[in-house]
């Protein structure tokens, strides 16, 4: 046992004296403090960086080492060279290339980190007594760091699956359907080899919880990733009659499933018990619609928005206007934007500035911000689980 | 084992033989009775190929002397006086009533449209013959071990999960080829779109991921993860060529081990290890499911050249018109090294399907590749040998020769 562990250790012991329900008395002034970070500075990009990149210092090493070494592979490898090919095309698998490599906004080892971040949180079990901890790195067993680099992998690979295209319904612009038809083909290989190595990592885990759990939470992401493109997909402008309930039960398949059952598998491969378990599930699910609300935000609270930048009519704040306003007078506002068949998406988004959407949207997001940091006073105070807190404030912050 | 095939190409002496009839000769282009076609040449052949499996299957000591003392033809019949006259299918599905329903019954999907996407190949008009396999193989290893007369429950989850395992990948596969009819119908991607049918694959294989975890045995999990791991190479090993000719036969074998033997090995192994402690079981159950998998492939290649689009479901020569250069090709392209060039660039010019189809037609790329298949059944046939006799077993055997007979 380091220095470090030894440091942590009274902390933790205190953690785990009966009274654990105290624990919830300070999470008022926690709450409270959602609100206060309010009035101090806009989001900036700069602020969660600072955020990721502290966070990213208390977790020993950050996240995409399995991902890299897929990417250096021969399969993989070989097919970087084929990828050349399609520049030029529409084909949106060089979208999410590009984003793999100029990831500017930490989106995608955001996953592995908290579930790094978590697992450094709830630290070893008293469960676990025998357990190894020889094997732990800055307070995190590498069974943990595995688990970190397999959700990174799944994220990845459905990202990268998601972005296969429908060859009857090509534009002319797209490229030619030959170039097309073999991004399609490099998206579906480079996908399931992510997988597949997903699948690898999960056995070597030797817990057969943890791959349920991860199995169930790849399920829940093709079913919202389904979602997702199916409602794109829609050629008219209507957007689907969905209240803001259903929107979160899909929004929960494809953003928050993965991380919340991610979490609660790091606790398993520490053998904590189920109360601890929920507890994390719990942060990463609401943390995870949090940040989902935060980016849908992005378009209508920007200082600087270009006329020109779309938004998702089915994003939180669109679906919750809709619901204020009700069907009819939301498709009548849509006819309204529209203008020779082209929405205008400036004019719209003024008319949805205009009602309450966008405040309900910053409501519900600070509501999800503050049940993630409710799961987390189960857990001993720490840097960590500061760390985790700092998340959700820079996730939960408007100006 | 790729570095031994290559080196039994260099050491066999079927090349100068195959080349003899010259191109033109109608030497056996039919494609009926393919064990009939197992000519003295074939013999010859035979002989050396059954030199390199001695070389190929280290393990296996006795093989030269099996050869030496047992004619080809005397195996056969030894096998035949075993036999029981019960249809191996009929028998297997005794155990596997319900099959589909359980399988949909997995497939725990609200949104309709995705649901009948991931169950539109669990219609019930599958051969269902991996499920088949594995259930015999279950009773065969659990008789063999303490004369169990059951079935786990967790065996025949392995033989849902194998099943959907495979349709995962047939559902990819068939977006990766861009085909059109499967099984007699549309493919998942003509009807609902390549976006879509992705994402049903990646479903079908998250439910069998979860079938998997739920039966709780871990190393269970890992010789089944090992299968989705040799899939995917299988498909990027599709993806290249080699240049070297001699590497092309080894490229090839590997190619179908890892897209279609390795599913059954290791399938057969799974059960095998939930029936019986005994390692040694383990590698027959293994060794039984790769020869098998891999002489049924060889076959599946065959009939692309040999049947018609009618028996098949789908349409013949499909490989050639993917690029795909399959083991009648490589051995036709010994008797008519015009072939290279075309191999090379994988049939890419217009008219280059239909000469390779005839050039494989009038080669013996059919004959040598049946026969190929033909030493593949016997080793299984072998393998499985050494359990305790049971009706199962026996079912097994009689399964193996149906690979090699089978015109669909």
């Amino acid at each position: 046992m380091n220095l470090q562990q030894l440091l942590r250790l009274p902390r933790y012991l205190g953690a785990l004296g009966p009274p654990r329900r105290r624990w919830w008395s300070p999470s008022l002034d926690t709450i409270a403090s959602v609100g206060s970070w309010r009035g101090q500075s806009s989001r900036s990009p700069a602020y969660w960086n600072q955020v990721v990149s502290e966070a990213e210092k208390i977790v020993g090493y950050p996240t995409s080492f399995m991902s890299l070494r897929c990417l250096l592979s021969d399969e993989l490898s070989n097919i970087a060279m084929q990828v050349r090919k399609l520049v030029g095309t529409q084909h949106p698998l060089l979208t999410t290339a590009r984003e793999l490599v100029h990831d500017s906004r930490h989106n995608l080892q955001l996953r592995g980190l908290v579930v790094l971040l978590i697992s450094k949180a709830a630290g070893p079990s008293s469960m676990n007594a025998s357990c190894q901890n020889y094997d732990m790195v800055s307070g995190i067993y590498s069974c943990q760091r595995s688990l970190a680099e397999i959700t990174e992998l799944i994220h990845t690979a459905l990202l990268v699956h998601r972005g296969i295209v429908n060859l009857n319904e090509l534009q002319s612009s797209d490229g030619p359907l030959k170039d097309m038809q073999f991004g399609n083909k490099i998206a579906i290989l480079s996908g399931d080899f992510l997988l597949a190595n997903a699948c690898n990592g999960l056995a070597l885990l030797q817990n057969t919880k943890v791959v349920e759990l991860l199995a169930s939470a790849l399920m829940d992401l093709v079913q919202g990733a389904y979602h997702e493109n199916s409602t794109s997909a829609k050629e008219t402008y209507i957007t689907d009659d969905i209240g803001i309930s259903t929107w979160k039960e899909k929004t929960f398949l494809s953003h928050g499933a993965l991380l919340a059952k991610s979490c609660q598998a790091a606790m398993e491969l520490a053998k904590h018990d189920a109360e601890v378990q929920d507890m994390a599930f719990q942060y990463g699910k609401h943390m995870a619609m949090s940040h989902k609300i935060n980016s849908d935000l992005q378009p209508f609270i920007k200082e600087k928005t270009s006329d020109s930048m779309t938004f998702n009519l089915n994003s939180a704040p669109v679906v919750l206007h809709q619901e204020f306003l009700g069907r009819d007078l939301w498709i009548k506002q849509i006819r309204e934007a529209q203008e020779k068949g082209i929405l205008d998406y400036a004019k719209l988004r003024e008319t949805i500035k205009a009602g309450k959407g966008v405040t309900s949207a910053i409501d519900l997001c600070r509501y999800h911000g503050n049940k993630a940091l409710a799961a987390l006073e189960s857990f001993p105070p720490s840097e960590a689980r500061s760390a985790l807190e700092n998340i959700v404030f820079a996730v939960t912050r408007f100006s | 084992m790729a570095s031994r095939w290559w080196r039994w190409r260099r050491g066999c002496s079927w090349r100068p033989a195959a080349r003899s009839p010259g191109p033109g000769s109608p030497g056996g282009a039919g494609p009926q009775g393919p064990r009939a076609a197992a000519d003295a040449r074939a013999q010859m052949a035979c002989f050396h190929f059954m030199k390199h499996l001695t070389s190929a299957f280290p393990n296996v000591y006795s093989i030269s002397r099996f050869h030496h003392t047992t004619p080809v033809a005397c195996c056969y019949s030894k096998t035949r006086s075993g036999e029981k006259f019960t249809d191996p299918f009929k028998l297997g599905w005794r155990d596997l009533k319900g099959l589909y329903e359980d399988i949909r019954k997995e497939l725990l999907i609200s949104t309709t449209e995705l649901k009948e996407m991931s169950e539109y190949y669990f219609d019930g008009k599958g051969k269902a013959f991996r499920p088949i396999i594995v259930v015999l193989m279950a009773r065969a290893c659990n008789i063999h071990h303490n004369n169990s007369r059951d079935v786990q429950a967790s065996q025949r989850s392995i033989a849902l999960i194998a099943e959907m395992i495979h349709t995962a990948s047939l559902v990819h596969d068939d977006v990766i080829d861009d085909a059109s009819s499967r099984r007699g119908k549309h493919t998942v991607n003509k009807i609902w779109g390549e976006k879509k049918a992705v994402l049903a694959g990646d479903l079908i294989l998250s439910a069998a991921s979860i079938a998997l975890a739920r039966i709780g045995n871990t190393t269970v999990i890992s010789i089944l993860t090992q299968v989705i791991e040799d899939l995917v190479r299988g498909e990027f090993l599709q993806l290249g060529s080699k240049e070297n000719e001699d590497e092309r036969f080894a490229h090839y074998l590997e190619k179908t081990f890892k897209k279609t033997a390795s599913l059954i090995a290791n399938s057969c192994k799974a059960v095998s290890v939930l029936g019986c402690p005994d390692p040694v079981v383990h590698e027959i159950a293994y060794q039984y499911g790769k020869n098998v998998g891999i002489a049924f492939q060889l076959i599946d290649d065959v009939l692309d050249f040999t049947s018609c689009s009618d028996q098949m479901g789908k349409p013949t020569s499909a490989d050639l018109k993917l690029g795909l250069a399959t083991g009648p090709v490589l051995f036709a392209s010994q008797q008519f090294p015009e072939m290279n060039a075309m191999i090379m660039r994988r049939f890419s010019l217009p008219g280059d399907v239909d000469r390779a189809r005839q050039y494989v037609l009038q080669s013996d790329g059919v004959q040598q590749t049946t026969y190929l298949a033909q030493r593949y059944c016997h080793e299984a046939i072998r393998e499985i040998s050494k359990l305790r006799p049971s009706p199962e077993r026996d079912a097994l055997i009689q399964l193996s020769e149906i690979v090699l007979t089978r015109d669909k």
